[in-house]
């Protein structure tokens, strides 16, 4: 039982920051029909913007831990959150940019444009920043509660994940239902026409990838936090994949079903892993295994995704 | 050179009578096209020649302690062929290719440490498991297609990189995998110090027989090798076909043209040459470890073919060497030039400035460092520098695509 609930505490976990990058790639993949390799990164590169502020904080000792000095606290991060959130949609803006040269490609060429984008970033992170990683605070330290009934704990940075991503889901369901997100499915489903309406294609389309930008950027703080270490490439190489696949689980252009599949997702990786070491098999990459075989089964008996619409 | 038309014969028309039908063929209207006289042709081949005596001498060239680099370069140079099978002729993008390379290199340094096989064994179960890593790709490529390919193929890279290429028992885990190289056969070596000259200095460096040296001289053999059999398969039935697929699936089905089987086809060929490109890369440094087959060597395969220019085996095959030496050249600008850029640029820039060409590439000159050559490529091909009729540069030829990884039938989603 135990197992059970701690396979859930970890997947609920990874998944939520799965399905907060998720929400991410289907808002953008919804609004320009791209998909943005450079998302993760664009995450990467603001956790680093925060990492920045917080390091110059500490050399003015503002908010500085009494007990451990020299050490990031969490009131610093609070206070970096703001600026991260803005690189992350400034950056994402920037994507879309140079992404503008290849309106007329096809799809696979503007992705490789945008791998081209991450690969640039992960490599100024390395120059700029080091490639052994530096330690990250989470908001907040420690355990919440123990579930009831078990041995589990809940940490907060659990639960803080958690409530970004209701937050963030919560918020773009309004924003779905205002006139500017009439605007955006407008425009996702013909520009031509939104355009004929009165609809300033460009300006929305924008925006949906700003948005796209600081959701990533919060996903890039609370991947930091679960790790304590932020090293160059760290969403590209741990979550991107992952979170990829939970946007096809739940259908590309499905934000309810970005978020649902980034959590199933999760939950399947940490019960690989738990069956790796309960049966002791020693298999190397477990997860990757596991996104693999979901990602492999989705496109070839329901390419749709779950909550898809029928293409 | 000269190329027949079949052209309309001009008819006297005499009024007041029926016109004559022509008897016979039609006459032909003879086009003749430009040719360089004698001595253009001359300047031509003493070019040629030229290039060909540079690739044969590039390890007098370069410093000792660059040789390995000559080899690597050349294996990156087939892997950026096959490469050129599956993204520039079938039209599939592939983004794991580090999957097939590594299953090339690991399966070689089994096969000679583990159960202790020559080296030409080691390289047929390198080929073989090449092959088989990319028929399963290339069963999924059969349903799944364009962008969901895409991230299949990114998928099923990082499975191979941290699934397959860590399980201790086939690849050594982190020691790796030890692959010895092949041992160069006297009768060359005593070939070459016959002939005299520069051959019986390099015939001197290989007389340790498994020296870097005779090492360099056989990769740059199989890309040799590999260049030929591409220029004979991309005009063979079989290539026609594949190019087909590029164009349109189903136009391609509605010619006969069995599309299943070339798409697999296309798929195999690539993986088999990316696995042998990996069995030669083992025996560079004479062993193979995982931590050599990082997620960015498919990025860095597919950044060879599409910056040397996606379709043209001349650019890819210079993408494939300018990637292999990026680094090293980097380095070692940085280190001896002591003014700006390179003071500033070293090598952990690596990536920042791979990544920039590739930007550049696709937005700026869709067809790489071909279509930067298109005068140089035409006048060796015995055509004029400059053809007037068509700038590459405001008008690009058919050959280089607007659009290099475009995939027609991936493109609906």
């Amino acid at each position: 039982m135990d197992e059970l609930i701690n396979i859930f505490v970890i997947g609920v976990r990874t998944g939520a920051i799965y399905a907060l990058i998720a929400l991410g790639l289907a808002l953008v993949f919804k609004a320009t029909k791209v998909l943005n390799f450079a998302h993760g990164e664009i995450g990467t590169s603001s956790a680093f913007v925060s990492l920045f502020i917080m390091e110059r904080m500490e050399a003015l000792s503002i908010f500085s831990s009494a007990d451990n000095p020299g050490t990031l606290t969490g009131g610093q991060l609070l206070v970096s959150v703001i600026p991260a959130l803005l690189a992350g949609a400034m950056l994402s803006v920037m994507v879309k940019v140079i992404l503008d040269r290849l309106k007329d490609s096809t799809p696979v060429t503007q992705l490789v444009l945008t791998i081209g984008v991450a690969v640039f970033m992960v490599g100024l992170q390395a120059k700029l920043f080091g490639v052994t990683g530096d330690p990250f605070p989470r908001f907040i330290n420690g355990n919440a509660f123990t579930i009831p009934g078990s041995t589990i704990p809940v940490d907060w940075h659990t639960i803080i994940i958690v409530v970004v991503l209701g937050g963030a889901a919560a918020l773009l369901a309004l924003y779905f239902k205002t006139p500017y997100g009439v605007a955006l499915l407008a425009t996702s489903q013909d520009p031509f026409a939104a355009e004929l309406q009165g609809i300033n294609t460009n300006a929305i389309t924008m925006s949906a990838w700003a948005v796209a930008g600081a959701m990533a950027g919060a996903a890039g703080l609370l991947a930091a936090g679960v790790f304590n270490l932020l090293g160059p490439g760290l969403l590209l190489a741990r979550f991107l994949i992952p979170a990829f696949t939970g946007a096809l689980l739940g259908g590309l252009t499905s934000m309810v079903g970005a978020v649902v599949g980034g959590l199933l997702l999760g939950v399947i990786v940490a019960t690989a892993n738990q069956i790796n070491l309960t049966l002791d098999l020693g298999l190397p990459g477990p997860p990757q295994i596991a996104v693999l075989m979901s990602l492999l089964l989705v496109l070839l008996l329901r390419p749709r995704g779950l909550l898809g619409k029928e293409a | 050179m000269a190329v027949d038309v079949a052209a309309p014969a001009p008819q006297p028309m005499p009024s007041g009578t029926t016109p004559a039908r022509p008897s016979g063929p039609p006459p032909r209207l003879v086009v003749e096209q430009w040719a360089p006289d004698s001595r253009g042709r001359a300047q031509r081949h003493a070019v040629r020649i030229g290039l060909v005596l540079l690739v044969l001498f590039v390890t007098s060239l370069v410093p000792d302690v660059y040789t390995n680099l000559v080899s690597k370069a050349a294996v990156f140079a087939i892997v950026a062929l096959s490469m050129n099978i599956l993204v520039g002729y079938a039209g599939q993008v592939s983004l794991g290719h580090a999957a097939f390379f590594g299953a090339g290199a690991f399966a070689a340094g089994y096969t000679l440490t583990e159960l202790d096989l020559p080296w030409g064994a080691g390289l047929i179960v390198a080929a073989l498991s090449g092959a088989f890593a990319a028929v399963l790709l290339g069963a999924v490529a059969l349903r799944v297609k364009g962008l969901y390919l895409a991230i299949v193929t990114i998928s099923y890279g990082l499975f191979a990189q941290e699934v397959v290429f860590n399980i201790t028992s086939l690849t050594g885990g982190g020691a790796g995998q030890v692959a010895p190289r092949p041992v160069m056969p006297g009768f060359i070596v005593s070939f070459l110090d016959g002939l005299g000259g520069p051959f019986s200095a390099i015939a001197g460096g290989l007389d340790g027989a498994t020296s870097d040296l005779s090492y360099a001289y056989l990769c740059i053999g199989f890309l040799a090798a590999f260049l030929l059999f591409d220029t004979l398969f991309a005009g063979s039935k079989a290539g026609r076909a594949v190019r087909a697929l590029r164009e349109s699936e189903r136009v391609a089905a509605s010619w006969g043209i069995n599309v299943t089987g070339y798409k697999l086809l296309a798929f195999v060929l690539s993986g088999l040459i990316a696995a042998v490109a990996g069995g030669l890369f083992a025996s560079i440094e004479q062993r193979v470890a995982p931590a050599d087959f990082q997620f960015l060597l498919s990025i860095t395969f597919l950044l060879m073919a599409v910056v040397g220019g996606v379709g043209n085996r001349w650019g890819v095959v210079q993408g494939g060497v300018l990637f292999a030496v990026l680094p090293t050249l980097l380095e070692r600008s940085h280190e001896n030039l002591h003014f700006w850029p390179f003071t500033a640029i070293d090598i952990t820039l690596e990536p920042v400035i791979s990544a920039a060409l590739l930007i550049l590439t696709l937005t700026l000159y869709p067809g790489g460092i071909a279509q930067q050559q298109h005068h140089l490529h035409s006048w060796l091909r015995m055509g004029k520098f400059k053809d007037d009729t068509a700038d590459p540069l405001t008008d690009p030829p058919a050959v280089y695509r607007e659009d290099p990884l475009a995939d027609p039938e991936g493109a609906r989603l």
